[in-house]
C-alpha cells in the first residue's frame, strides 16, 4: 500500500515560501545546529491533495452514513459552524491578548457559560477543560479541594457504577482517589442497596451518568443524591448523555453538585476522528471558588470603556481567586469548539428541548422496530434490560445483547457489528457497557430520519437471517477485510521504516 | 422554528408505532419531582443567516493578529497555514468521523495518523509518537506522570521530578494538577544569571524519576548546555524536553542528545493560534515508555487476507479497557488538528521545514537588533542565542508600554510581569515567518515613542 513517504520529489519540492527577511549572521552555535533533516515526504500540493482525498474516501463519517455509535452522540455537524470557526476573529486570536481586544470572544464565552448553567441547573461554569475526560478530572479536582478546605482530606474514595464510562474511574484515579465500583441492579439501573453499602465517611464523591449507559433514566436518582450527601460526599454528573434531557430535567434538580458537558456530543462540535473535544464543567455555588481560572465575566459598561460589543456590558477574564485549582489547559480551553457550539445552540435557543425530544423519539422508535421482527429473528436478540424490555421506555440510546444468536449459531456481537459495515453503516458501540453480554449500544440522535431508522432495522434483521458464515467473515465490501488487531499489538510497527538512499 | 431535525412534524406517526400519543410520554420515566416544566430562559431560535450575522458582528470586534504588527508568541505561533490544510482536513469524512474503533472503515484516518506519528518521530528524533495530546501543557504533565510510572520502582529518589524554574506558571499549574493526585514531589531546577540551566545544580536530580526542561526556554533562550544535561543527571533519570516544534528545522532534536520523551506545542504546524484551542500537543518517546504512555497509538497490521492495514493498538493501556488502572484518562484527543499538522508538515517537506525555521529565526534576529537599538532597551540575556522570541527590560512598566503601543496600533509583545512579578518591566517579544521590516519599524517606533514620552 502506498504511503505519503512514497513521494520522493527533488530536494526542495513542496510548497514555496518567501525568503527570510534578513540573512542572520550565524548566531546559532554549531553544536546546536541540526545535523540531518527529518525524512519527511517531498511532495507537491497536487500530489498531497489527491493523497488526502484518497484517505478521506477510506474514512467513514456521519456525512457518509448512519453512525449509531452509542454514548458518542454522532449527530449532524452544521457546516456554518466551520465557516465561523475560520473567521480571523477566532482563528487569528492569541489567548494572551488584552480583554479590550477580544470583547466579542469574551461575550460568546460568557453567553455559553450562562447557557450551560441554565440547561444544567448549575451556578457557575468554566469552559477551560478541552475534552469530556478532562472535564471529569477538573470537576473531581474541584471536589477534592472542597473536601480539603473543609478539613476532610481523609475522604479518599469515589464511587462509580459498573456501567460507567471508563474515563470516570480513570479520572478519579488520576486525582489520587480509590475507585469503588458498585454493581447495577437486575433491571440495569442503579442498585440503591449497593450504594448504601458503599458510602461512608471515606466517600469523596459519586460519579454517575443519567440516563445511564443502558439508556435508562435512573428513577431513584434523588434518593441516590440524598444517600451520598448524607455521607458527606459530592455528586458528579457525567454529561455524556446530556442530549437526552435538555429542557426536560437537569442535574441540578437531581441533586448533583458538579457536571461536565461534551460540546462535541450534545452541541455538535465535530468529533474529527477522535477530537478536538471540549468538556466544560458546571458546579453549584459551594464549588465555584475552586474552578480553574480564569472565567469570562462582565460588568455594566461605564464611560471611558473602549468600544466593545455594544450590549451595555464590558467583558473580562476574571481571576477565580486563591482557592482555584489553577489551570488544566494552559490557555482558556478549546475556544474554537466553544464558538462552534455557540452557533449550534443559537439554532435552537429556547427550543433546545426539541433536540432531546426527537433524540429520544428516534431511539425508542428504532428500538421498537428492531425488537419487533418476525419470530425467527426475534429469538436471536435480547433487548436490555432483559425483562419488560418491550414496554419499557428508553432515553436517547439503548442496548441489545447478541447472546441468543451467539448461542444459536456462533455469530457474535462483533460479527454483527462488522457485517453492518457492509450495509453502509457505522457499527454501534461494541461490548459496552460491559455488564451487557455481547452488547451493541445504539444511539440514533435527532438528526436521522424515519426512513433511515426503518431501513437500518430491516437491514439489522436481514443480517440475523443471513448464513452465519457470511456474518462471521464480515466485512466483505470495505477497503480492507477484518483487521488483525492482535498482529498489530504483537509486531508494534508504529511508524514508517523509511529507508532513504539519498542520505 | 428549529431546523436540522428531519422528523419534525412526523412525530404522531412515529409515536403511534410506539403506542404513544405525545412526546411527553417519552419522558415518563423522569420522576415528577425533578421535571422541568417551565421553558428554558433562552433566546428565540435563529436561522443560519442570523447566526452568521451575529458571529461576524461579535468576532469582528476582536482585534486579530494579522490586522496589525503583532509580536506576541509565548508558546503559540502567529503562523501561516497553507490553504490546502483547512480545505482538505474539513472534508466531511475526516471532520465527522469518531475515534477509529472500526478499522475496516477508518483506514484513511488511521493511515494519516500513522504517517503523522512517523513525521513527528523524525522531527524530534525518537522512535515513538502518539496521535496527539490536548496541548503542550498536558503533554508535559502526562510525560511527567508517565516517567514516574516507568522509573519510580528503581529510582533512588522515587516519585521525585525536577523541573526548570523557567517553565511558565500557567503550564506549571497544569503540571501540578496532574502530578498531585499520584503523589509526585516536584522540585525546581535553578537557572544561571545568563538564563542557562545550572548544570551543577541539575546533578541533584540524579536518581530521580524525571527532569523536565524546555528548549528554547520561556525567555526564548536556546541553551547549548542542555545537550550536557543527560551526562549531568546520569542514565537512569528520564529526560523530558519541551520544544518549539518549528525550531527543530535548524536545531538538533532532543532525541539526539539523550531525551527520553519530547513534548511540545504542535500548533505552528496546522492551525492558527485559535484563541488557545483547539491546538494539539506533541508526545514522542523511546521504547522504554511505550507500554505506559498516554494517548492513542496507530500500528500497522494486516487484514484477514494478509494485505496491509492500520489499527489503533496497545489499547490495553487505555481507560475504556483498563478503567481505573489506565495510564491516562485521555479519550478524545486532538486528532483532526494533528491531521492538519501532518498536512502542513508534508507540504513543507524537509527543506521547507528548514526554510520555515530559518525565516522565523531571521525575523527574530532582525527584530532583536532593531529593538535593542532603541535607547533604554536592554536584552535580559545579552549573551543569549534566540529562536522565536527574546526578553527585553525597558525603563518602566511593561503593562503601560503595551497599552501605549496598543493605541499606536502595535501588539508589542507580552508583559512578563504576568508570569513573574520581578519581571514587570520586561517584554517578551515574539516573531514569526510573517514578520516584516515594516512591522519591526512600527514596533521600534511605538516602543521608542513610549520610552521617550515616559522619560519626559
Amino acid at each position: 500500500m502506498s504511503t505519503i513517504f512514497d513521494f520522493r520529489g527533488a530536494p526542495g519540492t513542496g510548497w514555496s515560501q518567501p525568503e527570510p527577511i534578513s540573512t542572520p549572521s550565524d548566531t546559532i552555535p554549531e553544536r546546536l545546529r541540526r545535523g540531518h533533516l527529518p525524512h519527511w515526504p517531498r511532495a507537491s500540493e497536487p500530489e498531497l491533495v489527491r493523497h488526502y482525498t484518497g484517505l478521506s474516501q477510506k474514512t467513514f463519517g456521519i456525512d457518509t452514513g448512519f453512525y449509531p455509535l452509542g454514548s458518542c452522540t454522532m449527530k449532524h455537524n452544521p457546516r456554518v459552524n466551520e465557516r465561523i470557526a475560520l473567521m480571523p476573529g477566532i482563528d487569528r486570536i492569541h489567548p494572551l491578548q488584552e480583554d479590550s481586544q477580544v470583547q466579542g470572544l469574551l461575550s460568546i464565552f460568557y453567553e455559553m457559560q450562562e447557557m450551560l448553567a441554565i440547561c444544567s441547573g448549575m451556578d457557575a461554569v468554566t469552559l477551560q477543560p478541552v475534552a469530556g475526560a478532562q472535564g471529569e478530572f477538573t470537576a473531581i479536582r474541584c471536589i477534592q479541594e472542597y473536601h480539603r478546605s473543609n478539613g476532610e482530606s481523609h475522604r479518599d474514595k469515589v464511587i462509580v457504577p459498573d456501567s460507567a464510562h471508563g474515563t470516570n474511574p480513570a479520572s478519579a484515579s488520576m486525582c489520587g482517589y480509590q475507585v469503588v465500583e458498585i454493581p447495577s441492579a437486575s433491571d440495569g439501573r442503579l442498585d440503591i442497596e449497593a450504594l448504601k453499602a458503599a458510602v461512608g465517611p471515606d466517600t469523596a464523591a459519586m460519579m454517575i451518568t443519567n440516563p445511564s449507559t443502558l439508556g435508562l433514566f435512573e428513577t431513584n436518582i434523588v434518593e441516590a443524591s440524598r444517600i451520598v450527601h448524607e455521607a458527606g460526599g459530592q455528586m458528579y454528573y457525567d454529561g455524556a448523555n446530556f442530549n437526552a434531557i435538555i429542557g426536560k430535567t437537569d442535574p441540578g434538580r437531581m441533586g448533583f453538585d458538579a457536571v461536565h458537558y461534551n460540546l462535541h456530543k450534545t452541541f455538535s462540535q465535530p468529533h474529527g476522528g477522535g477530537g478536538p473535544g471540549s468538556g466544560p464543567i458546571g458546579v453549584k455555588g459551594h464549588l465555584s471558588q475552586f474552578l480553574p481560572t480564569p472565567v469570562a465575566s462582565r460588568r455594566e459598561s461605564v464611560e471611558g470603556d473602549s468600544t466593545g460589543v455594544e450590549d451595555g456590558y464590558w467583558y473580562f477574564w476574571a481571576d477565580v481567586g486563591g482557592r482555584s485549582i489553577g489551570k488544566v489547559q494552559q490557555w482558556n480551553g478549546n475556544a474554537g469548539a466553544v464558538v462552534r457550539a455557540w452557533a449550534f445552540y443559537r439554532r435552537y435557543g429556547r427550543e433546545l428541548e426539541r433536540m432531546s425530544e426527537y433524540a429520544v423519539l428516534n431511539s425508542n422508535y428504532l428500538r421498537n422496530r428492531i425488537m419487533n421482527p418476525n419470530p425467527d429473528v426475534a429469538a436471536k436478540i435480547h433487548c436490555m434490560p432483559a425483562e419488560g424490555a418491550q414496554a419499557d421506555l428508553v432515553m436517547h440510546e439503548f442496548t441489545l445483547s447478541m447472546s441468543p444468536v451467539k448461542e444459536l449459531n456462533g455469530v457474535t456481537g462483533k460479527d454483527v457489528a462488522k457485517r453492518l459495515l457492509d450495509y453502509g453503516y457505522m457499527s454501534p458501540t461494541l461490548y459496552f457497557p460491559q455488564i451487557v453480554p455481547e452488547c451493541l449500544m445504539i444511539e440514533p440522535t435527532e438528526t436521522e430520519s424515519k426512513e433511515v431508522l426503518d431501513k437500518f432495522a430491516a437491514d439489522f434483521h436481514a443480517i440475523l437471517s443471513e448464513d452465519p458464515e457470511i456474518v462471521t467473515s464480515a466485512p466483505h465490501t470495505t477497503p480492507v477485510k477484518r483487521v488483525d488487531e492482535v498482529w498489530a499489538a504483537r509486531k508494534l510497527i508504529l511508524r514508517h521504516p523509511i529507508t532513504d538512499s539519498e542520505d | 422554528m428549529v431546523d436540522q431535525i428531519p422528523n419534525l412534524g412526523r412525530e404522531s406517526e412515529m409515536l403511534g408505532a410506539l403506542g404513544l400519543s405525545s412526546m411527553d410520554e417519552l419522558f415518563a420515566n423522569i420522576p415528577e419531582e425533578v421535571r422541568r416544566d417551565e421553558p428554558l430562559p433562552l433566546p428565540q431560535p435563529q436561522s443560519e443567516e442570523q447566526i452568521l450575522e451575529d458571529a461576524r458582528r461579535l468576532l469582528g470586534v476582536n482585534v486579530h493578529l494579522d490586522s496589525r504588527p503583532s509580536f506576541i508568541s509565548a508558546g503559540l505561533a502567529r503562523n501561516f497555514v497553507p490553504t490546502m490544510v483547512p480545505m482538505l482536513a474539513t472534508r466531511g469524512e475526516f471532520l465527522t468521523s469518531y475515534t477509529p474503533y472500526q478499522p475496516e472503515v477508518s483506514q484513511g484516518m488511521l493511515q494519516a495518523m500513522w504517517e503523522f506519528q512517523t513525521m513527528v518521530s523524525e522531527l524530534v528524533g525518537l522512535p515513538i509518537s502518539n496521535v496527539s495530546m490536548y496541548d503542550a501543557s498536558t503533554s508535559a504533565a502526562e510525560a511527567i506522570t508517565c516517567a514516574v510510572r516507568v522509573k519510580s520502582k528503581k529510582a533512588s529518589q522515587p516519585s521525585s521530578v525536577y523541573i526548570s524554574e523557567l517553565v511558565p506558571p500557567h503550564r506549571m499549574s497544569v503540571i501540578e494538577n496532574y502530578a498531585q493526585g499520584v503523589g509526585i514531589d516536584l522540585h525546581t531546577l535553578p537557572h544561571n544569571e545568563d538564563g542557562t540551566l545550572d548544570l551543577e545544580a541539575a546533578a541533584s536530580a540524579t536518581g530521580s524519576c524525571a527532569v523536565y526542561v524546555e528548549q528554547p526556554n520561556a525567555l526564548g533562550l536556546l541553551d547549548e548546555g542542555l545537550m550536557d544535561l543527560r551526562e549531568a543527571i546520569g542514565g537512569s533519570t528520564a529526560l523530558i524536553v519541551g520544544v518549539d516544534a518549528v525550531s527543530l528545522g535548524i536545531i538538533e532534536p532532543p532525541g539526539s542528545w539523550g531525551a527520553d520523551i519530547v513534548v511540545g506545542e504542535g500548533q505552528p504546524f496546522g492551525i492558527g493560534p485559535t484563541a488557545g484551542g483547539p491546538i494539539y500537543g506533541l508526545f514522542a518517546c523511546s521504547k522504554e515508555f511505550l507500554r505506559l504512555m498516554p494517548g492513542r497509538i496507530v500500528g500497522q497490521s494486516i487484514d484477514s487476507e494478509g494485505q496491509t492495514a492500520y489499527t489503533l493498538t496497545l489499547s490495553t493501556r487505555e481507560q475504556h479497557i483498563r478503567r481505573h488502572r489506565a495510564t491516562s484518562n485521555i479519550c478524545s484527543n486532538e486528532t483532526l488538528i494533528a491531521l492538519m499538522g501532518a498536512m502542513h508538515m508534508a507540504l513543507l517537506g524537509p527543506e521547507g521545514l528548514e526554510k520555515l525555521a530559518t525565516r522565523v529565526h531571521s525575523s527574530t534576529i532582525a527584530t532583536l537588533g532593531a529593538v535593542t537599538s532603541v535607547p533604554g532597551v536592554e536584552l535580559v540575556n545579552p549573551e543569549g542565542c534566540f529562536f522565536r522570541e527574546f526578553a527585553v527590560r525597558i525603563p518602566g512598566s511593561a503593562k503601560e508600554a503595551l497599552e501605549s503601543m496598543d493605541s499606536a496600533g502595535v501588539l508589542g509583545g507580552f508583559n512578563l510581569g504576568n508570569w513573574w512579578e520581578e519581571m514587570s518591566d520586561c517584554l517578551l517579544i515574539g516573531c514569526d515567518e510573517g514578520t516584516t521590516e515594516a512591522d519591526i519599524s512600527a514596533l521600534t517606533d511605538a516602543l521608542g515613542n513610549w520610552i521617550g514620552g515616559a522619560s519626559r
